[in-house]
């Protein structure tokens, strides 16, 4: 059973990343932080078990099924959302256009300042 | 019929079985229309979901409360994505000067844009909480937007136009800034797209696809971490 065995592990991970938040009163999810911790654990290991690596791929197949309910429930509250339209569309497109253009011309100048360094 | 439609609702098995019969035959009609790069296959299993609920009368509270428990799942999918991190820690070595430079300005411009186009334009505070997390892939947006005080609908359906809009933006501005370089195209792709960005680099190339992967979560884990923080500060939402 690698797969359930996996599971418990990424479900321990998750727990103590929720302990670890409510402790600290820290303002992320659970879930980051058992992410982190699930890195830090492979990094110290060196090594990624079958068990993890049985549960977490076919999770991470799996992400777009799991957020279906939550998407769906845009179409319920359109009729909240009027008046609010202009705003909303112009923020995700016109916010999306220039981040992706400062996310590419930012890197393509770091990466430039690389490769002088290295000359 | 209203009677039995109440008998099965009262166990999640119902929203359960709706959720995965609709992934699947979106996903099949998806690829009978031959797979357009532009529309995600969740987007038409979404749209076949909500239709049948309002065909047969469900209230979306109700299929909430059900499909709660597969949502439930995302906490260990949000977990799982560690061992991509781990399995990318490579690249990011060899990368680490421009990516520590580019990464927090990229993710952190991401949501600002978003918030402050919105601002402008006089949305509520909700509204701005919902689409700031815009370009974090879902399971960490979720914890977001909950701990700033957004809608998770609002967000779901702003983070599924973002992942549509980046994919044909990241490949315009890439052409009229001559970018060819596949590790870009990826990071690009994966920090502004989330999952349906990183979807698509994996199209374009497995370099692309690990730096689209490695900019999906260094965004997610960089938003989690300051977006709640720059939430508090006093000013920002006006």
């Amino acid at each position: 059973m690698p797969l359930l065995r996996g599971f418990l592990w990424l479900l321990g991970f998750l727990l103590v990343g929720d302990a670890l938040v409510t402790l600290a009163g820290l303002p992320v999810s659970a879930g980051v932080v058992g992410m982190l911790l699930l890195t830090a654990w492979l990094m110290m290991r060196g090594t990624v078990s079958g068990d993890i690596a049985a549960a977490a791929q076919p999770l991470i197949g799996v992400l777009a099924m799991l957020i279906m309910p939550g998407v769906v429930g845009v179409f319920f509250i359109l009729d909240t959302l009027a008046g609010q339209w202009l705003a909303i569309l112009a923020a995700l497109v016109g916010g999306t256009l220039l981040s992706v253009f400062t996310t590419l011309w930012l890197m393509r100048w770091l990466m430039g300042n690389e490769r002088l360094d290295h000359e | 019929m209203n009677e039995l439609l109440d008998h099965l609702l009262a166990t999640p098995l119902l929203a359960i079985a709706l959720t995965l019969a609709a992934y699947f035959a979106g996903d099949r009609l998806f690829r009978l229309v031959g797979a357009p790069g532009w529309c995600p296959p969740i987007l038409v299993a979404a749209l076949l979901l909500a239709g049948v609920l309002a065909l047969l009368g469900i209230d979306y509270a109700d299929y909430r409360e059900g499909a709660g428990w597969l949502m439930l799942l995302l906490g260990p999918a949000t977990v799982a994505l560690g061992l991509p991190l781990y399995q990318q820690m490579g690249h990011i070595r060899t990368m680490w000067r421009p990516l520590l430079l580019c990464l927090p300005i990229a993710a952190g411009m991401a949501a600002f844009y978003a918030v402050g186009i919105a601002w402008l334009l006089n949305a509520p505070p909700e509204t701005l909480a919902s689409l700031a997390p815009k370009s974090v892939t879902a399971p960490i947006a979720i914890g977001i937007t909950e701990q700033i005080g957004g809608s998770v609908s609002l967000m779901m359906g702003g983070l599924l136009l973002t992942g549509v809009v980046a994919i044909g933006f990241v490949d315009l501005v890439a052409r009229w800034l001559k970018i060819r370089d596949p590790r870009l195209l990826g990071l690009a792709l994966g920090i502004n797209g989330h999952a349906l960005g990183t979807v698509r680099a994996f199209e374009i190339g497995p370099a692309a696809g690990a730096f689209a992967s490695l900019g999906m979560s260094l965004t997610g884990i960089l938003t989690a971490l300051l977006l709640p923080l720059a939430w508090r500060l006093p000013g920002l939402v006006g």
